[in-house]
């Protein structure tokens, strides 16, 4: 197993999935469709993909408050991603949504893990720990870190 | 996070389940975004628990069984229902008693079911450094921008700052983050509250989640253009609060709504051109086919609701036209006890409240439970005079839109055919 990269524990938990990737911000109000998990919205890199059962990783969410239902729907209709990686903290809304589905979320992943998450890798994601594991021997990589940060 | 011994009374379950279910999700809230602390809040603007969504009202319901209360006066959000008289706007039965019976969790708890994206119209009316939460992103711009009440746009969390009375305290709770970061100069005459709402469309666009400062209005902008100028901004950008210096608490002038008295030397242009581009933006059908006209984004307000009196002149709506206005249960209330509520429906018009368009409509891209019987109705572009509601009706009930004044958009309804901006009689 790879070493865990470290980020910002935001929302608690644990749970894993193959890896989701989208490069492009997400807003969970009009992005994806609660009744199938699919990307639905103008996101080149994943569009047509489902979200359910993943770990979806994305760059950042864009703003809206409405958010947190969407999410917490998705949930409710059983096709929400297991949890959520992202490279900069989601907005509050994204953070609600995703405390009353119970989906764990790290965010402010280091670049350098960040150019090497593929689709399909498996991770697990400890919310509570801050912390994304890679499962397999996929190429990802973790920053070297002095030891004292470790 | 330094909690106070009764908020880690709270988060241990010593003040009953419904607090600390309340407690243990704020905290995480605030650790999310490295809140040092919590603050306590004086008014919470909740969820309404809606209908058309899965489960959702039994959010609601379970707290209330839970025992939550409201540590601190609440109103209540829109719904997908007009609770008391849903028939008017197509609703089935079975739709309007799930939203009758999220109002029950409502009365349990001890919010007050104002059930309206304005309930500063109602008369909760949160002033200045006063903290509070609201799940409604027009509230919190408006109480943000136009009363120096404190706070965040909030998702359902909302209900649990409620139920503690508590907020971690980030984001526009401080001083830091309730500076200018744009300089607007308005360079035109704004001749309608749609042109303020065109206004904060075409700047929030721009700004962002910045915080605009707006310099040139040739006058004092009213309450309803305020309001107008929130919504619209709420919409278009993720803006919390806007700055027009004289009006919003405490900024007397541009140069101190900006951190230092550092006023930028770029400003963002918000001229005629950019108002009629906002109007062209959400005219997507313009074969003059439309099935409603509506006004009443956000809810109107009794000030409004004389306007649409005074607008309509006696005339009535034209045949095969549906024109809804859409305001709260409280100010109906009034309207109804000065007669206007009269005057307007004798025109033909439907006086709905509870709800608005794009919260009954939802139907089309939300999957409302089969067993209550929710059938999207065949509509095929609607007439407003608001761009959240235009910006909501074509991406959420994916609907044609066609944005005009509101003298514009009476006139529309009374004579069938479609009115553009600026050409009202």
């Amino acid at each position: 197993m790879k070493p865990p990269i470290t980020g910002r524990a935001i929302v608690e938990g644990q749970a894993s999935g193959p890896a989701l990737f989208a490069s492009e911000a997400i807003s969970f109000l009009g992005d994806v469709d609660i009744n199938t998990g699919q990307v639905v919205g103008d996101l080149p890199s994943v569009h047509g993909m489902s979200v359910k059962g993943t770990v979806l990783v994305f760059p950042y969410s864009r703003g809206s408050a409405g958010a947190w239902r969407f999410l917490y729907q998705l949930f409710k209709h059983g096709n929400h991603p297991v949890a959520i990686v992202t490279r900069d903290p989601p907005d509050p809304s994204v953070v609600q949504g995703a405390i009353l589905a119970g989906i764990p979320i790290v965010s402010d992943i280091p670049d350098a893990a960040w150019g090497n998450m593929q689709n399909g890798q498996m991770l697990s994601v400890d919310g509570t720990a801050g912390q994304v594991t890679p499962q397999d021997d996929a190429p990802i990589s973790s920053p070297p870190q002095p030891e004292d940060q470790r | 996070m330094r909690l106070t011994a009764a908020e880690e009374r709270m988060l241990d379950g010593g003040d009953g389940p419904a607090k600390q279910k309340a407690m243990s999700g704020l905290v995480q809230l605030g650790r999310a975004f490295d809140a040092p602390r919590m603050v306590e809040i004086g008014y919470a603007h909740i969820h309404a628990g809606m209908a058309l969504y899965l489960h959702d009202v039994e959010l609601m319901e379970d707290l209330a069984t839970m025992g939550a209360r409201m540590a601190v006066p609440s109103s209540v959000n829109i719904a997908n229902a007009d609770t008391v008289n849903w028939r008017a706007t197509g609703a089935p039965e079975s739709l309007a008693r799930l939203q009758q019976r999220a109002a029950g969790a409502q009365h349990q708890m001890g919010a007050a079911c104002t059930f309206t994206c304005t309930p500063y119209w109602a008369g909760h009316w949160p002033t200045w450094n006063t903290h509070m939460t609201s799940i409604e992103s027009t509230v919190t711009i408006f109480c943000n921008s136009v009363l120096g009440a404190r706070s965040n746009r909030d998702g359902f969390f909302a209900v649990y700052a409620g139920i503690t009375g508590r907020y971690p305290l980030f984001g526009y709770h401080l001083d830091e983050n309730r500076r200018g970061t744009h300089l607007v100069r308005v360079d035109t005459p704004l001749r309608s509250v749609t042109d303020y709402s065109a206004l904060g469309f075409h700047v929030g666009r721009i700004v962002g989640e910045g915080v605009p400062v707006f310099e040139g209005f040739t006058e004092r902008p009213s309450l309803d253009a305020l309001d107008a100028l929130g919504a619209a901004l709420a919409t278009s950008g993720g803006v919390a609060l806007f700055i027009v210096p004289g009006v919003t608490p405490p900024y007397a002038t541009t140069a101190q709504a900006f951190a230092g008295g550092r006023v930028p030397e770029q400003a963002v242009d918000a001229k005629r051109a950019d108002l009629d581009a906002v109007y062209d933006y959400f005219c997507t059908r313009d074969d003059g086919v439309f099935d409603i006209v509506h006004v009443g984004c956000p809810h109107a307000s009794f000030e409004e609701m004389k306007d649409y009196a005074r607008l309509i002149d006696g005339k009535r709506v034209a045949d095969g036209m549906e024109f809804w206005i859409t305001t709260s249960r409280a100010v109906r209330r009034m309207a109804e006890e000065a007669g206007i509520i009269r005057t307007l429906e004798a025109s033909g018009a439907k006086v709905i409240s509870d709800t608005c368009p794009i919260s009954c409509h939802f139907a089309r891209t939300v999957s409302p439970d089969p067993k209550l019987g929710v059938v999207p109705p065949p509509l095929r572009s609607i007439v407003v005079d608001s761009a959240k509601q235009a910006k909501y009706v074509r991406d959420m009930i994916r609907c044609d839109t066609l944005l005009t004044g509101t003298a514009e958009a009476i006139e529309t309804a009374m004579t069938g055919r479609f009115v553009r901006n600026g050409r009202a009689a």
